[in-house]
């Protein structure tokens, strides 16, 4: 399954959107931060888990749904969010935890919940599997269309709402396609000391439905499985599993020492969005004019969030005890 | 004779500022060579500074303080 | 060789108390080892296994997958076949995905067995907020666990009750859950209660599972707390102080056993309560504590007993939002001022 040269330009430009979005928030969460780096600081304050290098696996699947379809996301939601299509407004004045953010700031970047394009995220491992899971079988139950896409990071297919929610999904041939965005990272523990076998796509063979590897964070590598998986679910033919070797370019949170890591390995991972840049010149999909333009209006938008943001008020203090019930 | 303490090159990697979190010993107090006496942070990690000898220590630097790589933290008095 | 003795005010972290006691045991029991996320080469996200990696090695430290159900559930198993592990849950939040291992197998094990079947084993985990992280990383759940029989239940407040109470924890032939606040961890990433840091003994000593300890003394008020919460006692007992009143403070220390004798004892003496708890106000420690003082036969209240605790929402992000729903000195000085006005 090949994209189309609109869809390539269409990945590319969230790819770069999404980058562009987690470097300024990387620069502003460290205002207030430095010398003395403290949580609690700055207009960002809290735990942050950037994306960089893993926009592959957000847009690859996400040139395929439309809003109509389910994602839920992870503790680290902001390149899927993009590409899912979440309001950029919103979401960034979420994530400075402003009146006017997705949840007038209740929940902050781990918890971003934009019902319009139905998408969630939660800070638990592998607790985003379940709920689309349900989700699905509220399509199936109400003779809707649509399917859910579950993210998730290499370490929750150790969990075992994994297991549990895989199984479900394939005995009642729900639309679910479960993406694992393999970074080999879970915090500081390496994935080969973590999980039992090389390759998580190998499970989806316990639960008999297709494993799908893609290596190489290859965007269009994502793009074809993704396509795959995802008209298998809207036949009605049940759930499918995605694995993507993927790169985690950031700390597993702002701050970390990676001092876990070993020396040179990071150096020696390829930042996709270049690569990718590269493969469209190179295709003609792309020109260095139209790629210019493409650049600007992207870091355009992610300004005039960021602006919406910090000009947007906080709620009042009490608002905090408002929204626990309708 | 006195001996000062100073945060070490090679501590952490790179330029970045730190600030000292703890002193583990308190101002005055006997040390012995290669006790830890302090914690500073750089970012989100912690290191260590043990004392290069025996002696009293004197405390230069505050908890909160920020300090550089080769900042004078504190002195000890053989 | 130097022959200077170390100073008696040698002061430590939490976190290297709780590093120090478990390394400490571990030299002298083989039975102990430690697993979870990260606590390996990493040494704990909160820095309560730092340098044990170095010492130990894999195999008595166990960096796991995420698999808490998997972990926790060998930890049952591996204490009831000989063994005496230290298990670390990385944040208390993330009790939902194992609550059953903890719960069901931890805590009742002992007890299906007639006795004959011990779970010695030591759970630690993290609480608290106050550094906008939200609703699934920032609970306290003291009440959640203290409520269910079968575990004891610890919160230090400080570096020489949290290496004794770890020491005294792994040395307990029973389950013991160890409840960290990360505000008193010595990590300047979470807002370091300076308080927490303390002179510790360097040999291995205990502190008793079940006494609370007097954090002040004072004959007006009592407050009673555990964990960052004693801390804020501790400023608003200042805080009255310069206003003429004595405030006695009361830091549990341990949740299961409680130690309802010395709370009572203090408010027989001051005839006033103020509970401080940063876990949920409905259902919980708060509660329970006043209960413990109203039940008995020689309770004299000389005012109607409050408490400063979470209000009953899940934790907000945003810094206004959350800062304002948290207990502080202030609020506990309101809450006394009010207390007078009422009487």
């Amino acid at each position: 399954m090949q994209p189309t040269a609109d869809q390539r330009r269409w990945m590319y430009r969230n790819m770069v959107l999404s980058r562009y979005l987690e470097e300024r928030i990387e620069a502003l969460y460290m205002e207030g931060k430095t010398p003395v780096f403290n949580m609690a600081k700055g207009p960002i304050p809290g735990e942050m888990h950037l994306s960089n290098g893993q926009e592959p696996c957000a847009v690859g699947v996400c040139a395929h749904l439309t809003a109509d379809d389910i994602v839920t996301a992870t503790h680290r939601p902001h390149h899927i969010a993009v590409a899912k299509g979440v309001d950029l407004d919103a979401m960034v004045a979420e994530i400075f935890g402003k009146a006017t953010g997705l949840s007038g700031g209740r929940g902050g970047h781990m918890h971003l919940f934009d019902g319009a394009v139905n998408f969630s995220c939660s800070g638990i491992i592998g607790e985003g599997l379940g709920p689309a899971v349900g989700a699905a079988l509220s399509r199936q139950m109400q003779g809707k269309p649509g399917v859910a896409v579950a993210f998730m990071g290499e370490g929750a297919a150790n969990q075992g709402a994994f297991h549990e929610a895989l199984n479900l999904a394939a005995v009642w041939q729900l639309p679910v396609v479960f993406v694992i965005e393999d970074n080999a990272w879970g915090i500081s523990v390496a994935k080969q000391a973590s999980t039992a076998v090389p390759r998580n796509a190998t499970r989806a063979a316990a639960y008999g439905m297709p494993g799908h590897h893609v290596a190489d964070n290859d965007v269009e590598g994502v793009y074809a499985a993704a396509g795959e998986a995802i008209a298998r679910a809207r036949e009605g033919l049940g759930p499918s599993l995605i694995e993507i070797e993927t790169v985690r370019l950031a700390g597993h949170f702002m701050g970390d020492g990676e001092d876990y890591r070993p020396k040179g390995e990071k150096a020696g991972l390829t930042d996709p969005i270049p690569r990718y840049r590269a493969a469209l010149l190179e295709a003609g999909v792309l020109d260095e004019a139209a790629d210019a333009a493409l650049v600007a209006e992207a870091h355009e938008r992610v300004e005039a969030a960021i602006r919406f943001a910090q000009q947007s008020d906080f709620l009042p203090p009490e608002a905090a005890l408002e929204t626990v019930f309708v | 004779m006195t001996t000062d303490i100073t945060v070490p090159a090679d501590l952490w990697e790179g330029d970045t500022e730190g600030v000292i979190t703890a002193w583990l010993v308190n101002d005055g107090a006997e040390v012995a060579q290669g006790d830890l006496v302090a914690e500073v942070m750089v970012e989100k990690a912690q290191y260590e500074i043990e004392a290069p000898v025996s002696g009293r220590l004197s405390i230069a630097k505050e908890e909160d303080e920020v300090v550089s790589k080769g900042t004078l933290i504190a002195t000890l008095e053989a | 060789m130097t022959t200077v003795t170390k100073s008696a005010s040698r002061k430590l972290t939490m976190a290297r108390a709780m590093a120090e006691a478990t390394a400490q045991e571990m030299r002298a029991d083989p039975r102990v080892f430690v697993m979870g996320e990260d606590v390996g080469p990493l040494g704990g996200v909160f820095g309560n296994t730092r340098g044990l990696f170095d010492e130990f090695g894999p195999e008595r430290i166990r960096d796991t997958p995420i698999s808490e159900t998997a972990f926790i559930g060998a930890a049952v198993g591996a204490a009831s076949d000989g063994m005496r592990p230290i298990v670390e849950l990385m944040f208390v939040d993330f009790f939902g995905v194992c609550m059953d291992a903890i719960y069901n197998l931890m805590a009742k094990n002992t007890y299906f067995s007639g006795g004959k079947v011990p779970v010695p084993m030591v759970l630690m985990t993290s609480t608290g907020g106050g550094y906008s992280d939200a609703g699934q990383h920032s609970q306290c759940l003291y009440g959640t666990f203290a409520h269910l029989p079968g575990m004891k239940v610890v919160v230090p407040s400080n570096a020489y009750d949290a290496k004794g109470l770890m020491t005294a924890a792994i040395r307990d032939d029973n389950p013991v859950v160890f409840m960290y606040h990360k505000a008193l961890q010595g990590m300047g990433w979470l807002g370091t209660e300076k308080g927490a840091t303390v002179a510790v003994p360097e040999e291995a000593y205990t502190v008793e599972i079940g006494k609370a300890a007097v954090a002040r003394e004072g004959q007006d008020l009592t407050l009673v707390s555990l964990g960052a919460g004693v801390h804020h006692c501790l400023r608003a007992a200042q805080a009255l102080e310069e206003e003429g009143f004595s405030a006695e403070v009361i830091d549990l220390r341990s949740l299961v056993p409680l130690d309802r004798e010395t709370v009572r004892e203090s408010v027989a003496k001051t005839g006033r309560l103020i509970v401080v708890d940063e876990d949920y106000h409905s259902y919980g420690v708060s509660g329970e504590i006043i209960a413990s003082v109203a039940e008995h036969p020689g309770c004299r209240l000389r005012a109607a007993p409050k408490r400063v605790a979470y209000p009953d929402i899940p934790i907000p992000f945003a810094p206004t939002m959350e800062q304002w729903a948290l207990p502080n000195a202030d609020k506990i000085v309101a809450a006394f001022h009010q207390m007078l006005n009422e009487h």
